[in-house]
């Protein structure tokens, strides 16, 4: 046979690409619920570790049952707000019914917050409250390469930042992936101060924060960005600003309590 | 076992191996060697990826219009690799060293070592061989990875598969060897021990 004909070529390219496609396709939904699972439990280690329940490398050990487990026990409650930082609904957080955003998820709502073609209606944010006093916020946002997203922490509804976990889909190893993997990058947000008055509510500074003069960052709404990943933390910059600035209101509020 | 076909197994394990003879596949060495469980699964995976894709394409190899070859090549290893990353990321073993390889799994299928065997092997030879070549120059190239990673985790982290070695007698982790130049001065000395045990492949 002449398997060099055009017909020949044309056809057989476009059946080995349908049947690839068919077969990746059926494996994708097959594997879907499980994917999901694990997902849902790398989530919430990420709000736990923000929420400064352990580190996260600790809270990696523990098995997804066991991560469901202590967040249905730790979690006071969860709900979502408009940008006028009023509730309008409660999250599911029994331990067979719980409710967490994973990145895609975050995306969307991102897109909400920011408005314009992408916007699929009105952005609600949920607001995660733990029984050892912290306010979980999610943020999302832009990197170098690909999404970054994250989890930051609230001393009880002040604007004194308690933790921090960022994670990212493709930034550089040993460079944007710090966001991820510095614990001292993620550690530099205790204690600091978001400054919910004005659009720039965080900043991360190149060339360095404010220092004492023993070396300890200012306690004020700046710390250093990451030598080298400049776009990185300029992404992980404007995603907290856009966010924590959506959250103001909620924050705002002359009285943020439960 | 006919001597071919021992040739054909034995072959990329030392005398002929992808990365240190052949040198294929550097880039995903560097990236992935930093822990042994890291380099024991990118190991694994690029087994499957290369010996199933090796043996589908020697099945179709009578089929395949000579012109579009690669096009259906890439396909083929590229639905391989797509299925590796799904099944890995749906078990919770494997999740978080899937997260941890990131792209690595991905980028599989810019690795040299699956086309080039697809190429040079499995579109002339029947499918059991091609299946046995693909699956040896996983190895080989596993081989060394895991010698890399053995040697990188140890000094780097201080522990072997996460178990702590050295850092209960004080042992500071050296942080150049968790770099990626380590990786590549590693790979050098390997490449220099192969040498001197193997005298052919000195050039005069």
């Amino acid at each position: 046979m002449n398997t060099n004909n055009n017909l020949y070529t044309i056809i057989y390219t476009t059946v080995i690409v349908v049947v690839v496609a068919a077969l990746l396709a059926f494996v994708s939904q097959s594997l879907k619920s499980k994917q999901e699972a694990n997902e849902k439990a790398e989530t919430i280690a990420q709000m736990l570790a923000a929420a400064r329940y352990d580190f996260k490398s600790e809270l990696d050990k523990m098995s997804n049952s066991d991560k469901l487990d202590m967040y249905a026990a730790e979690i006071e409650r969860a709900f979502l707000i408009d940008l006028q930082g009023n509730e309008v609904r409660d999250l599911g957080t029994d331990r067979d019914a719980i409710e967490v955003f994973s990145p895609k998820d975050l995306k969307r709502i991102n897109y909400n917050i920011k408005g314009g073609a992408n916007a699929t209606g009105e952005a609600l944010l949920p607001v995660f409250w733990f029984r050892n006093g912290s306010v979980v916020v999610p943020i999302y946002g832009a990197g170098l390469w690909g999404p970054i997203w994250g989890y930051i922490s609230f001393q009880g509804g002040t604007p004194t930042i308690g933790g921090a976990y960022f994670d990212h889909e493709s930034e550089t190893a040993g460079l944007g992936a710090k966001i991820k993997d510095d614990l001292s990058f993620q550690l530099q947000f205790e204690g600091e101060q978001a400054d919910f008055s004005q659009a720039n509510v965080f900043e991360i500074v190149k060339g360095g924060a404010p220092k004492e003069a023993d070396g300890k960052s200012v306690v004020d709404n700046k710390i250093d960005a990451i030598t080298g990943a400049t776009m990185t933390s300029q992404g992980l910059d404007a995603a907290i600003d856009t966010w924590l600035a959506a959250y103001a209101p909620y924050f705002n509020a002359e009285e943020v309590v439960l | 076992m006919s001597q071919k076909l021992k040739e054909t197994i034995l072959n990329p394990l030392f005398k002929g191996n992808p990365i240190t003879v052949l040198v294929l596949g550097i880039c995903s060495s560097l990236a992935v060697t930093v822990t042994l469980k890291g380099a024991l699964v990118m190991t694994l995976s690029v087994i499957v990826v290369c010996g199933i894709s090796s043996l589908i394409l020697s099945l179709l190899r009578k089929t395949i219009p000579g012109r579009v070859r690669i096009i259906v090549q890439l396909v083929v290893v590229a639905m391989m690799v797509i299925l590796v990353d799904q099944v890995l990321k749906s078990f919770e073993a494997t999740y978080a060293i899937d997260k941890q390889l990131s792209v690595y799994i991905g980028l599989i299928i810019t690795n040299c070592i699956v086309m080039g065997r697809i190429e040079a092997f499995a579109l002339g030879n029947k499918p059991w061989p091609s299946f046995l070549d693909g699956v040896a120059n996983g190895a080989g190239y596993g081989i060394i990875l895991l010698v890399v990673a053995f040697f990188r985790e140890l000094l780097g982290s201080g522990t072997l598969f996460g178990i702590d070695i050295l850092n209960w007698m004080g042992y500071v982790p050296n942080n150049l060897v968790i770099l990626p130049p380590f990786a590549l001065i590693l790979l050098g000395c390997i490449v220099w021990v192969q040498r001197s045990i193997q005298k052919d492949l000195q050039e005069q």
